[in-house]
C-alpha cells in the first residue's frame, strides 16, 4: 500500500438522516502511524454534502476497524449484507425495485389470506430458511384496516432466529393532523409509535425502523428504546432530479410555511429560497410570501406531504402572481385522499397560475403512485435505491 | 378520620365507574349502565381525517381524573382496531384511578393453529398489543374477556395486564331453568374442546359428546358418548362461525332420537350473515333448532339478527356490570 498523505476527516451528515447509524471504514495502514488513515467513504445518495473529517487525536491506540455501509454496493460487494426482504401486497412494486438495486437483496414471500371472519390467515414461506439471515419488511399503513395484518408479520419475523430485523415504513401516517391542543385530544401518532416500539427484539438487537421525512421532528421521541428509528429523507432524490433540468440554474425553492422551511432548508441551502406563510386577514387565512422573490424563476414548492392539496394550490397562486415563470412541486408523500391529485393540472407553457410544470412525489404511498403514474405533471421518484442502501446499515 | 382510612372503608361493589365505549358497542354500554347507578356513560368523538386515520377526542378528559374508568371494546374486524386502540392507550394516562378494558369477544383465537414454522399467530399479536396498554395509577389494566377460545391463550398476556376470564354459561343456565321442560334438558358438546371448556360448569345436566370422525375422505360427526333420545338437547360451544358444525351435530342428535335440539354459543361471529341458515321460515318446513341462544358480545351480528326466531339474545350487561366492581 502506498502511504497516503494524512487526511483531516470530520463527519457531518445532512440533517436527520442516518446520523446514528452511518459508520466509516477506517483502514489503518501502519501500526505505528495512528494519525494516518485511509478513509474509504462511499457516498450515500447525493454526495454533495458529505465532507469527511476525522479528529485523529481522539483515536485510541487500538484502531477500530468498522465496516462501511454505503450506497456503493457494486463497488465493494464483499461488504454487502445479504438481506431477505418481505413485503405486503401494496408494496410489491417498490420491493421489486429495491431488490433490483442489489444482488444482496432477495425477495421473500408471505401468503396473505383472510379467514371468513375477516381476520388474517398468514403464512411465512420457508420460515426456517431465514434463520441467521438479515431480514427486512417493507410496510405500508395506507389505512387503519391494513395495519393489523402487517403488524402480525412484523411481530412474528424477529422471533424466527434471524440475525437482524429492519422495518421499512417509508411513510409514517397519523403524524400529520395531530395537534395535542387540549386534554382529550388523542395522539394517534403516539399510538402507532407505541405499537412499533413493541416489536420484539431479535438476535440482532432492537429493530431498525426506516422512515422518510417524518412529519413532525419531535415524533422521533415517541419511540421507545427497543427500536432504532432511522430518519431518512427523499430530498436527495429531488436534488438529483433538479440537476437534470435544462433550467437547473434558474431554480428557487419555496416553502409553504415555516414548518417546511425548518424541515428542509439545510438540505437545500444552495438554492435561493422563498418562504410563504398563512396570515390572518379578518376571518380568512391567506397565503402570503414572507421572504424571497420568485420573479422570473422556476419555483419548486417543497413539503413533506400533500393531503387535499389546498396549501400547495394557494402557494402556487401567490407565487404566480408575484411573477414566477414556472412552478413545480415536490412532496415526499403523496397522500391525496379522495383522489385530490386530480386538482393538479399540467402547465404546458406560460401559465403557472393554472398548472404545474412538474409534480414530483416518491413511491412512499403506493396506492397513489398507481393512480398518478404517467399522468403529467406527476413524476414518481423512487425510494428504491435509497432504501437498498439503508438496508446495508 | 383521614382520607386513607375512608378509602379503605369504601364498601366493595360501590366503585363509581366511568364507562367509555366504541360505536359498535353503544347498545351494550347503555345496558351495562342501566344495571347500576354507579356506572356512568362517557363519550368520545369518533371522527376520521380525510386520509382515513382516526381523529379522536375524549370529552371531559379532566373530569375523569381520580376516577375508575372502563372501555367497552369490540374488535369485529381488523379495520376498527386501531381507532379503539388509540383510545385504550390514551385513557390510562389521564390520571385515572384504574383502567379496565372490557373486550367481550377476543377475536383471532379461533382459527389459530401453529402447525408449522411460518404460521403467524395473530392471537398472539393481539395479546401482545393489549399487553402493552400503559399502566395507570391503579396498576395494570384489567382485561375482561368472555369464553376465550383456547384456554392456553391466557398465557399469551404479559404481566402488565390482568386478564379476567369470564363466561356466559351462567346466563344459559338461568335461561334453561326457565324452560317448561327444564328437567328434560341434556347438554351436548360438538367436540372434546367444547367439553373441556364447559363440562365443569354444566355437570348437573346429563351430557352427550360428539366427535368428528374420518371416514375415507370425509369427516363426519358422530356421537361419542351419551344418549339424546327423548330429550331436549342443547348444543353448547364458545362460538359459531359458518354454523356448519352445529348443523351437523343437530342432524346426528335428531337421528339418535332427540325430541328437540337447541344451541347456545357465547359469541355469534357468523361471518357473511351465515346466521340466515338458522332462521325459522314460515313455510311449514321443519324447525331444526328450537332455540338458538347467544350473547351480545358480537354487536354487529346481534343487530343484524334482531329478534328473529330461533335466536334469543342473552345480554352480558349484568355480568359486565358485576365484573367492573372487581
Amino acid at each position: 500500500m502506498s502511504p497516503a498523505p494524512p487526511l483531516h476527516c470530520s463527519f457531518s451528515a445532512p440533517i436527520q438522516t442516518l446520523k446514528p447509524s452511518l459508520t466509516l471504514a477506517l483502514i489503518p495502514f501502519s501500526k505505528k502511524d495512528k494519525f494516518r488513515f485511509r478513509c474509504e467513504l462511499t457516498s450515500f445518495g447525493n454526495p454533495q454534502k458529505w465532507a469527511v473529517e476525522f479528529d485523529s487525536t481522539t483515536i485510541p491506540n487500538h484502531r477500530p476497524v468498522l465496516m462501511a455501509s454505503t450506497a456503493a454496493l457494486t463497488s465493494s460487494p464483499r461488504n454487502a449484507k445479504k438481506v431477505c426482504l418481505f413485503y405486503c401486497a401494496e408494496t410489491k412494486a417498490l420491493a421489486e425495485r429495491i431488490a433490483a438495486e442489489s444482488d444482496a437483496i432477495e425477495l421473500r414471500s408471505i401468503t396473505w389470506r383472510t379467514f371468513e371472519d375477516g381476520f388474517p390467515n398468514l403464512f411465512i414461506s420457508n420460515a426456517q430458511g431465514i434463520r441467521g439471515q438479515h431480514v427486512a419488511f417493507l410496510a405500508s399503513f395506507s389505512s387503519p384496516g391494513v395495519i393489523f395484518e402487517q403488524l402480525s408479520v412484523i411481530y412474528a419475523l424477529p422471533k424466527l432466529f434471524i440475525s437482524s430485523f429492519t422495518l421499512v415504513l417509508p411513510f409514517f401516517p397519523t403524524g400529520t393532523s395531530e395537534r395535542m391542543e387540549e386534554e382529550g385530544d388523542i395522539a394517534t401518532a403516539f399510538t402507532l409509535a407505541r405499537i412499533l416500539s413493541n416489536i420484539p427484539i431479535s438476535r440482532g438487537g432492537p429493530t431498525s425502523l426506516v422512515t422518510f421525512d417524518i412529519h413532525a421532528l419531535q415524533e422521533r421521541f415517541y419511540f421507545g428504546d427497543n427500536i432504532l428509528p432511522c430518519f431518512d429523507s427523499g430530498i436527495p432524490l429531488l436534488k438529483a432530479r433538479l440537476q437534470q433540468l435544462p433550467d437547473s440554474d434558474n431554480i428557487s425553492i419555496a416553502f409553504p410555511d415555516d414548518g417546511a422551511w425548518k424541515r428542509f432548508h439545510k438540505q437545500l441551502q444552495h438554492f435561493p429560497m422563498i418562504v410563504c406563510a398563512k396570515v390572518r386577514e379578518g376571518n380568512q387565512r391567506i397565503v402570503r410570501i414572507k421572504e424571497g422573490d420568485p420573479k422570473g424563476r422556476h419555483v419548486v414548492i417543497v413539503d413533506d406531504l400533500v393531503q387535499s392539496g389546498g396549501t400547495l394550490i394557494e402557494c402556487q397562486k401567490v407565487l404566480a402572481s408575484h411573477g414566477a415563470a414556472k412552478i413545480s412541486a415536490y412532496v415526499t408523500h403523496g397522500i391525496f385522499p379522495n383522489r385530490s391529485w386530480q386538482r393538479f393540472g399540467e402547465d404546458k407553457g406560460g401559465c403557472p397560475a393554472n398548472g404545474l410544470t412538474y409534480f414530483w412525489i416518491t413511491d412512499s404511498c403506493p396506492l397513489t403512485v398507481k393512480e398518478v403514474k404517467n399522468k403529467p405533471p406527476f413524476e414518481v421518484l423512487s425510494l428504491a435505491s435509497s432504501i437498498a442502501a439503508t438496508l446495508q446499515i | 378520620m383521614d382520607e386513607g382510612v375512608l378509602r379503605v372503608m369504601e364498601k366493595p361493589n360501590e366503585k363509581q365507574i366511568l364507562l367509555f365505549y366504541c360505536m359498535e358497542s353503544e347498545d351494550l354500554a347503555r345496558k351495562v349502565a342501566e344495571q347500576s347507578p354507579l356506572i356512568q356513560l362517557q363519550s368520545i368523538n369518533w371522527r376520521s381525517f380525510d386520509d382515513g386515520f382516526p381523529n379522536l377526542f375524549i370529552n371531559n378528559a379532566q373530569y375523569i381524573r381520580g376516577q375508575h374508568v372502563a372501555f367497552l371494546a369490540s374488535f369485529s374486524s381488523p379495520a376498527v382496531i386501531f381507532e379503539q386502540l388509540s383510545v385504550i392507550f390514551a385513557l390510562p394516562r389521564l390520571f385515572v384511578a384504574s383502567f379496565t378494558l372490557v373486550l367481550p369477544f377476543f377475536p383471532t383465537g379461533s382459527f389459530e393453529r401453529m402447525e408449522e414454522e411460518g404460521d403467524v399467530a395473530t392471537a398472539f399479536t393481539m395479546a401482545r398489543i393489549l399487553s402493552n396498554i400503559p399502566i395507570s395509577r391503579g396498576g395494570p389494566t384489567s382485561l375482561v374477556i368472555y369464553d376465550i377460545h383456547a384456554l392456553q391463550e391466557r398465557f399469551y398476556f404479559s404481566d402488565h395486564v390482568l386478564p379476567l376470564f369470564e363466561t356466559g354459561i351462567p346466563l344459559l343456565k338461568q335461561r334453561l331453568h326457565q324452560l317448561p321442560d327444564a328437567d328434560n334438558v341434556v347438554v351436548a358438546f360438538p367436540d372434546d374442546g367444547a367439553w373441556k371448556r364447559f363440562h365443569k360448569q354444566l355437570d348437573h345436566f346429563p351430557m352427550v359428546v360428539c366427535a368428528k370422525v374420518r371416514e375415507g375422505d370425509k369427516r363426519i360427526v358422530r356421537l361419542k358418548e351419551g344418549n339424546p333420545a327423548g330429550s331436549h338437547v342443547v348444543i353448547v360451544d364458545d362460538l359459531v362461525q359458518s354454523g356448519g358444525t352445529l348443523i351437523e351435530c343437530q342432524k346426528v342428535l335428531a337421528a339418535h332420537g332427540a325430541s328437540k335440539v337447541s344451541a347456545y354459543v357465547t359469541h355469534s361471529v357468523f361471518p357473511k350473515r351465515s346466521w340466515e341458515r338458522f332462521i325459522h321460515k314460515n313455510d311449514g318446513s321443519e324447525k331444526a333448532f328450537t332455540y338458538f341462544w347467544t350473547t351480545d358480545s358480537c354487536p354487529l351480528t346481534v343487530k343484524a339478527i334482531g329478534n328473529r326466531a330461533p335466536f334469543e339474545i342473552l345480554s352480558l350487561a349484568g355480568s359486565i356490570a358485576d365484573a367492573l366492581q372487581i
